[in-house]
Formats: C-alpha cells, sequence, structure tokens
C-alpha cells in the first residue's frame, strides 16, 4: 500500500525524519519496502501482513506512529445532518452477508471533478480521479480503510435494494465495463429487477455514478470475508476494496466512515441528506477483553519489561490496560480483530518495546539425542558426492519438474509419471521418474563449452503411477565422456565398499552410446543398509595363494555369475577377479587366503578342483587346454 | 664364511636402499669396502681358509663386493639425477589439474549450515515434497480461506483414478509442512533443521521460481525464549556470512507463530553500503521466523502450557546466491560446466 507522509503527518504529530519514521514502522511490523517520490511528496510504499487489515488505512498507520510516539491521533468527523427531506429507499439486508449496513441518500449532487489536494492523494496512492463522488468514496476507504460505494438513485429500479448470494451463471457488468460470469455464492445486491452490485468486489455498470447523476445512495458495509474471498478468488478480480474486505474490517467502522464520506461529498459534490441514516446490525460489536500474565509474557519473550513499561506501551496502542492481580486486562477496540490470544498480547509488548533491543541468547536445557523421524542421511550422501568429486564428476542440480516431452522422448509413458493439475507451464507439468533425460540434456548443453564432460546428480526421482502409490526416493546419476562403463561400475562398487555394504552393485539404468557412458540407480535402500562404521579386520598374517585360472566360457554365461560360483566353492577364496578377456577366453585371478595358517599347494589344488568340476557342470565352462 | 658374506651383502644393499644422500652413501662405502670394512676384512680373513676352500668362497667374495658396488653405483646416480631434474624445472609452468570434479553450491552451503546448527544441538530432518494440504497449510493454523494462503501460490497433484478430492495433495509451498510431521511423532525437546525442495505456482525471474530451496528450522524446550530465537538467528547468521555481519529484527504476521519476527542481515555483497542485491537499502530480508503459535503445538498434541518454542524458515536458495555473490537465482540449476568448476 501507498502511504504519503504528509498525509499520515494530518493526523498524527511527528517530529521523526522519513528515514528514522520507515526504520520504525519496518520494526513494529509495516515493512516499508521503498521510499518513493509521487506527486512531490514522499510515499512509502508499505508491505501490510493479511493480519491487519486496519494498516491498509492512512489512519491506522498513523495510530501506530502515535503509539510509537506517544502522541494522539488528530481526527474529528462531524456527525452527519438530519434530513429536511426523505426519498424512499428499502433494503432487504441477509446478516449473514452483510452483519452491518449503513447507507444515506443524498440529493442535489453534482460529480464534478475534485479539488486538487483530493486529485493529488488519489494519484499518490496509485488510483485514476473520476469524479468527485468516487473520488471521496475511494479516500475514505484509504483514509479509514473501510471501502464505501455510491450508487446512483435514479438508476436503483423499485428504489428497493434485496441483498442475495448470487446462484452461479448470473451475468454482471462492472462499473469498469467488463462482464463477468458469477460464481455461486457471491455476495450480490439486487434492485427490483437487475443485479446493481457485487457486493465487496465492484459495483454495477447499471447504477454507477455518472456526470448526469444527482441523487446517490451512498453506503458501507461488513461483508463475509471468506465469501468475499472465493467470489474474488473465482474470478479472478481483486480490487482494493476485496484485498482489504477479505480480511475483515472493523465490524464497528461503518458509521464513522459513511460520516466522513458524506461530510466531503458535501463539501466536494454538494447536495443535501435525503433520508434518514440506515444502520442495519443483528450486534453491538462491543470491544472484547483480553489478559496477558507478567509471568506469561517475561517467559515468552526472555526479558523482564517493567510494569509500568509494559502498561504505557498497551496505553499507547488503545487497548485501555487494567492491572488484576498478576495479569493485565485489556479492552480491545473492535478494528483489532487480530488480538485474539494472550500471544498476540505478547507481541504487542514486544514490538514496542523494540525487537532490536532484545539480548541475544543461545538455547539452554539438553540437546536432544533421540533420533529423530525423518531424519535426513546427509553423512552419507556426503560420502556419495565427495566420492563422485574425487572421481572427477560435478555436481548438478535439477528441475524436479519435467516436461510430457522430457519423458517420451526417452520411451517413458507419462502415465507412469506422476502429473500436476494446474503446472506452471507445459514445461514443468510432471515430477521426474528418473534423472538421467536432466543429465543427458546437461551433456549436450556443455558440449560446446568443454571436451571432458563429468557430471552427476544426487537427487529425488517421484514414482507411482496415482498420487495413491506416490514414492519419493533418492538417485544417483552420472554421466561422462572420459570413462568406460567398468570404470562407472567401479567407483559405484568403490560407494557401496564405503557405505560398508557387501553386496553386487544395483543399476537401474545403463546407457552406453558412441559420445557417453550414463548410469543411474536408486540409492535410497542403500541409506538403510549402510554400516555406519564397519569393524576393522586385521591384515592377514599368512601368505595367500594367488593363482589365474584361463576358462573357455560360453558367450552366454555372464562374468558375475562365474565370479558368484567361484566364491560359494570356499571359504578360504578371499577374492576373485576378471583379470582378461580374450575371445572365448576369460582369465580369473584367485586369491586363496587363510587366517589361521599357511595353506598348501595339496589344500589350494583340491579347492581348484571344486571350482573346475562345478563349473563344467553348471556353466559349461572349462580349463583352457594349454597350447 | 659364505653365509657371513651372504648377511654382509643382504645388510649392504638395504643400507644403501634407504641411503638419503651422497655423504650417506660414501659412509656405506666406507663401512663395508673401506680399508676396515666389513667385507675387507672378511676377504683378509680368506686367506685363513683351508687351500680347497679358497677359490670357491673367492668367487663369492668377489661377487659380493661386485654386487655392493654396483648397487652403491647405481644409488649415486639415482641420488645426482634426482637433483639435477629438480633444478631443471620451470616451477612457473602451469601446474596440471587433478581430474577432480566440484560440488555444487547448493551442496557446500548445505554442508556449511548443517555444521553450524549441530554445533547447537539441531538435527537434521528430510521429508517429502508430496504433501497434503493438512500438514502444509492447517496444521500450521492456516485454514482454507486464509488469505495468508495468496502468499504460497501451490501447485496441486492430479488425482486421477483415485478417490482423493483436488486440492488435498500438493507439492509443498514450505519445508515448514515438516513441523507437524516431526512434532506428532517425537516428543520435545526438539532442535530439528528441515532443508529441502519446495514448490511454488511462480513466474521464473532472476529473484523467483517455482521449484527452489528452502530451511526450515524450529526447537522446543521448556523455557525457550524470544531472545533464543533473535540469538541463535544472529549465531546462525554471523557463522555463515562473517562476524562482521550486522542482524536487524522486524515485527512480521506469519499464522504458525506468534510473536512473529522477520530477519534481514546487512547485504553480504556491498557490506552495507547499498547495491542491486539489496535495493540500495544495505540489507536483505533472509529469514521469517517467531515464536511457535499455541494452536500449532496443540495440533500436534504437544501441551502450550508446559513447552514453548521457536521457528524459523529462510529461502535457502537467496541465502546461497548472498554467499556466492550470485544475482540470479537460475544460476543455481544450470548445468553449464563454466558455471561449476567456479565452486
Amino acid at each position: 500500500m501507498k502511504a504519503p507522509v504528509s498525509w499520515i503527518k494530518e493526523y498524527v504529530d511527528t517530529s521523526l525524519s522519513v528515514t528514522k519514521l520507515a526504520e520504525k514502522l519496518s520494526e513494529v511490523g509495516i515493512g516499508v519496502e521503498a521510499i518513493e517520490t509521487h506527486e512531490n511528496e514522499t510515499v512509502f510504499d508499505l508491505e501490510i501482513t493479511p493480519n491487519r487489515p486496519d494498516w491498509y488505512s492512512i489512519i491506522g498507520i498513523a495510530r501506530e506512529v502515535a503509539a510509537l510516539e506517544n502522541k494522539k491521533i488528530l481526527l474529528t468527523i462531524p456527525p452527519i445532518p438530519k434530513p429536511k427531506k426523505t426519498l424512499p429507499f428499502t433494503i432487504h439486508n441477509n446478516v449473514e452477508l452483510l452483519e452491518h449496513y449503513s447507507g444515506v441518500l443524498i440529493d442535489g449532487v453534482e460529480p464534478k471533478e475534485s479539488p486538487a489536494w483530493l486529485v493529488k492523494r488519489l494519484k499518490q496512492v496509485r488510483l485514476r480521479p473520476i469524479n468527485a463522488i468516487v473520488d471521496v468514496t475511494n479516500y475514505v476507504m484509504f483514509e479509514l480503510g473501510i471501502p464505501l460505494h455510491a450508487f446512483d438513485y435514479d438508476q436503483i429500479q423499485g428504489h428497493e435494494f434485496f441483498v442475495e448470494k448470487a446462484r452461479g451463471g448470473e451475468r454482471f457488468t462492472t462499473v469498469d465495463n467488463a462482464t463477468y460470469t458469477l460464481p455461486k455464492d457471491a455476495i450480490i445486491i439486487k434492485d427490483k429487477n437487475r443485479i446493481v452490485d457485487l457486493v465487496g468486489i465492484k459495483g454495477g455498470l447499471n447504477s454507477g455514478i455518472s456526470s448526469k447523476t444527482k441523487r446517490i445512495l451512498l453506503q458501507t458495509s461488513y461483508d463475509n470475508p471468506v465469501l468475499i474471498r472465493r467470489a474474488s478468488q473465482a474470478l479472478s478480480l481483486r480490487s482494493d476494496a476485496s484485498t482489504i474486505l477479505e480480511k475483515g474490517v472493523d465490524k464497528n467502522g461503518m458509521m464513522g466512515a459513511l460520516s466522513r464520506a458524506v461530510e466531503l461529498i458535501l463539501k466536494t459534490a454538494g447536495g443535501e441528506i435525503a433520508s434518514e441514516v440506515i444502520d442495519l446490525k443483528d450486534e453491538l460489536f462491543a470491544p472484547w477483553k483480553l489478559n496477558v500474565r507478567s509471568k506469561r509474557l517475561d517467559k515468552i519473550l526472555g526479558i523482564e519489561i517493567s510494569q509500568k513499561q509494559v502498561l504505557s506501551i498497551l496505553e499507547n496502542l488503545n487497548l485501555s490496560p487494567k492491572v488484576i492481580k498478576d495479569s493485565i486486562e485489556c479492552t480491545i477496540p473492535t478494528y483489532r480483530n487480530d488480538l485474539k490470544i494472550e500471544e498476540d498480547l505478547i507481541e504487542e509488548v514486544a514490538r514496542h518495546f523494540g525487537y532490536n533491543r532484545f539480548p541475544l541468547t543461545l538455547p539452554a536445557g539438553t540437546i536432544p539425542t533421540i533420533p529423530i523421524p525423518y531424519a535426513k542421511p546427509y553423512k552419507m550422501e556426503n560420502i556419495i558426492k565427495n566420492l563422485m568429486k574425487a572421481s572427477g564428476f560435478s555436481e548438478i542440480y535439477t528441475y524436479s519438474l519435467v516436461s510430457e516431452k522430457d519423458i517420451e522422448e526417452h520411451g517413458i509413458n507419462s502415465e507412469e509419471c506422476l502429473r500436476i493439475d494446474n503446472p506452471v507451464s507445459r514445461e514443468y507439468e510432471y515430477l521426474r521418474l528418473h534423472l538421467y533425460p536432466q543429465l543427458m540434456k546437461a551433456f549436450r548443453q556443455n558440449k560446446v563449452v568443454s571436451k571432458t564432460i563429468e557430471l552427476f546428480e544426487l537427487g529425488k526421482v517421484y514414482s507411482g503411477r496415482s498420487i495413491k502409490e506416490a514414492k519419493e526416493n533418492y538417485a544417483l546419476c552420472a554421466i561422462s565422456n572420459a570413462k568406460s562403463f567398468l570404470h562407472m561400475k567401479g567407483i559405484f562398487q568403490r560407494l557401496y565398499s564405503d557405505l560398508g555394504i557387501k553386496e553386487e552393485v544395483t543399476l537401474d539404468v545403463v546407457r552406453i552410446t558412441n559420445q557417453w557412458v550414463l548410469i543411474e540407480s536408486v540409492i535410497s535402500p542403500l541409506f538403510e543398509k549402510a554400516i555406519h562404521h564397519t569393524s576393522f579386520k586385521l591384515i592377514p598374517q599368512y601368505p595367500p595363494i594367488i593363482e589365474d585360472i584361463a576358462l573357455v566360457v560360453p558367450q552366454s554365461v555372464k562374468t558375475g555369475g562365474i565370479i558368484e560360483a567361484i566364491k560359494k566353492q570356499s571359504g578360504l577364496i578371499e577374492d576373485v577377479s576378471l583379470l582378461d578377456r580374450f575371445e572365448d577366453t576369460r582369465t580369473f585371478h584367485i586369491i586363496y587366503q587363510s587366517r589361521e595358517r599357511n595353506l598348501t599347494t595339496v589344500e589350494v589344488s583340491r579347492i581348484r578342483e571344486k571350482i573346475l568340476s562345478y563349473l563344467k557342470k553348471t556353466l559349461r565352462t572349462q580349463l583352457k587346454e594349454r597350447a | 664364511m659364505e653365509e657371513e658374506l651372504i648377511n654382509t651383502k643382504n645388510t649392504a644393499l638395504s643400507f644403501i636402499l634407504e641411503a638419503k644422500g651422497e655423504r650417506e652413501l660414501e659412509e656405506i662405502r666406507l663401512q663395508f669396502l673401506g680399508k676396515s670394512g666389513k667385507l675387507t676384512l672378511t676377504i683378509k680373513g680368506i686367506a685363513k681358509l683351508p687351500i680347497e676352500k679358497r677359490p670357491e668362497i673367492g668367487v663369492l667374495a668377489n661377487d659380493v663386493k661386485k654386487q655392493i658396488e654396483d648397487a652403491l653405483g647405481r644409488k649415486l646416480e639415482e641420488l645426482l639425477s634426482q637433483t639435477t631434474i629438480n633444478c631443471d624445472i620451470d616451477q612457473t609452468d602451469p601446474g596440471i589439474p587433478s581430474p577432480i570434479g566440484h560440488l555444487h553450491p547448493t551442496t557446500q552451503v548445505l554442508n556449511e549450515t548443517i555444521d553450524i546448527f549441530k554445533t547447537i544441538g539441531f538435527q537434521v530432518a528430510d521429508g517429502p515434497e508430496i504433501e497434503t494440504d493438512y500438514y502444509n497449510f492447517e496444521a500450521l493454523n492456516i485454514p482454507k480461506d486464509h488469505p495468508s494462503r495468496d502468499t504460497q501460490q501451490t501447485l496441486f497433484l492430479d488425482t486421477r483414478n483415485t478417490n482423493i478430492t483436488p486440492g488435498e495433495i500438493i507439492l509443498r509451498t514450505q519445508t515448514s509442512a515438516m513441523q507437524g510431521r516431526i512434532m506428532e511423532k517425537i516428543k520435545p525437546p526438539l532442535r530439528v533443521i528441515v532443508p529441502g525442495k519446495v514448490y511454488r505456482y511462480e513466474q521464473v525471474d532472476a529473484s523467483h521460481g517455482f521449484e527452489f530451496w528452502q530451511l526450515e528450522g524450529f526447537m522446543i524446550d521448556k523455557n525457550v525464549t524470544l531472545t533464543d530465537l533473535f540469538g541463535t538467528l544472529t549465531y546462525f547468521l554471523k557463522q555463515l556470512f562473517g562476524e562482521d555481519t550486522k542482524v536487524r529484527f522486524t515485527c512480521h504476521n506469519f499464522p504458525f507463530v506468534e510473536p512473529g519476527v522477520e530477519a534481514y542481515m546487512s547485504c553480504s555483497v556491498c557490506k552495507g553500503k547499498g547495491c542491486g542485491f539489496c535495493k540500495k537499502t544495505g540489507w536483505v530480508e533472509v529469514l521469517g521466523a517467531g515464536m511457535i503459535h499455541p494452536n500449532v503445538l496443540k495440533t500436534a498434541k504437544i501441551d502450550p502450557k508446559e513447552w514453548q518454542g521457536f521457528a524459523f524458515g529462510t529461502g535457502f536458495s537467496r541465502i546461497i546466491a548472498l554467499t556466492y555473490q550470485i544475482n540470479d537465482l537460475r544460476t543455481l540449476t544450470n548445468p553449464d560446466v563454466r558455471v561449476l568448476k567456479q565452486f
């Protein structure tokens, strides 16, 4: 919201400099985002939080300044004059929709151009001046934070209003000549025949103020905030009025705003009061009591503020504090709808005491040691990331949201992927099932700038055909144009061993082209299996016996199967690896090792016989005859 | 005698192997081959052997002598050659880069952040990005139709083929969603940080994105105070950005805290002088925070009469950007190696 400093100063006398004022306002919660100049005067651009609709007004800002500076608000509004005549008008209100309705008729107005002071204010708050009547309603909305609306009385058919909920589907043209189809439950006002007002959002073109208008109905109301918000959202139509009303304005503020608007209209557009004031409400909207205990105040804030100072702060905020035993009872004015619980009052004291006057402490108490649920396996992630880095890979972070094209060009059916109902764009419509499409994209992007490209990502992948089956897992994907598949697999094997996992690596995706090798694996299960500190094994004290066996292996038999088979034959086989591969011959390097004694050649030859006979029987693999 | 010769040879060879310099090598030569050297003395002793043994031992002794001399020669050459090469090197020639990759700035700043919070007893949690409206909003005192939802435009998941109400399953808009999930599963005292991805319906530009990182933190104990919150946030920012960082607090409203706080720090780019980063103000908004609202505790079945706490959240992508003076958040998802190798 825009707030001209000179306008604020109309209601409160302050000697603070503009920068000091901006700093103080920000500290108490009215964020001064920028200090601008409009119409040759200083204007604050304010960020107003949704809990303080009263701050969507110059008077609200002025009240805060007054509280900071221990000053009083300067504004007196004269009462609405008694009518000299009475024009007919009836309203059938629904208090569930409009909890409080106030209105009055004025006869003999001239909706001419507004005076210069009014035009200046509207321009400063970025509003377009229209005519003296509309301008006054806007001015008072900014001044007091209560939206008002003026109708051309002669356009109200039957001089009768009906407050209703829209059935949905009705067409309505707003005062700025845009036509909308109304959503169900929008609050509307109808005259005898037509919808004349989309309450709290925009008035109707059919009953707005024109240059020919002579008689007006001026009204303001407290509208059901939820219904205002829903209608405004459904229509994607926000106005200054709806922005305030959806947050709930002062239920008691109607008469003040109406009186102020009447005062200014009579001054700028002329005319005379032509009806009794209509003021419809079922309740009194009385102020309410709220207590704050001194002990609780100190316990939450962590400092002791003297009772005198607490009382002075609350008094300055118009909260009428009274000491009752160990607590302070406040009387909350109706414009402070945000004050509902004790902690709200604690905040009032704290922010006006000054957040930046608080001492800084670090929490005392015991440090929690019980493992928390959802613990992040960041130590394991770092083991993996550091290994990848040491192996030459650079880390990237890519978006989890991808396009249908990204998915389908890799032969993945988009039906397999979770979808967003309202994506920002079609580019970011699906949750990724794999990391590799984006690693390949990143590779392509880098081809022009780098010869060696080695990239990895450790990130989430999302699976499930519907959200009922949705699962999130961490995956690791690496792409390289400098390493072979076996080098890449070797890194993954080392990764397993660094995590203390003794099993064959699982690779979910392996892609090899003439340009690069890529592998991807879901690694969340590894976090479960990892052993934090593996136990140390003594270096063997007896020498191993090492031998290389050349085997003739049918093409269809996998090396992994042979290694597994060999290992199974004896507990004395410490390690088996593939040494060489040539045509149909694969040479295996076998290490025999005992931790208790020296192995004899006889022992080893017995194991070797067992290996060979087993391989021959099960894998059609046999010892290569020496040439 | 045969054995003695072989032992002498082995000892000499191992000494030579270990020799560190020319002088040491000369000492070894004297020790074995000098006038009163060990081998010299042994050879002299051959004369005392029976005549038929002398040729055999003589051959062996000569062989041993030759081996020691050869080893000395080789070692001397090796020692001399090492010095020579060192002298020839142009030390200003560029080094050959190690084939080591780079960790992403997100990872690096995250690790620093975790380290900082670990020193004051915080544990690190992770959590689902596919979240329910309940944990993301309702459990945080943000009922449906609450105007503060406007500041967090939400991405909804497709509910086709399920009986789930559209709009109930979302991509989390804030890591604060983890407050409820953790609080309802474990009793206080709690000190937790939650780094992670969040999603918003927002168009991408230099300072906004639909997918970015946040860091949530919260602490619950019997006597956690607002001064503790101010102290903890100041500690974090000073540890990460340097001791001379200034921190300023303002009042703010978030429905899940009361009192509410917003933290600003002196701009790390211009050191508070004013620049494009801080819109010439010298200050950048870095954290939203506050004392946990009693309604949030009650919803998680924690008694607000007994327990109290603070919570804070930060746009972590922004913290990373500030750490390295990155002026466009999109840099953090750009896989260009020219970006990556700077970190």
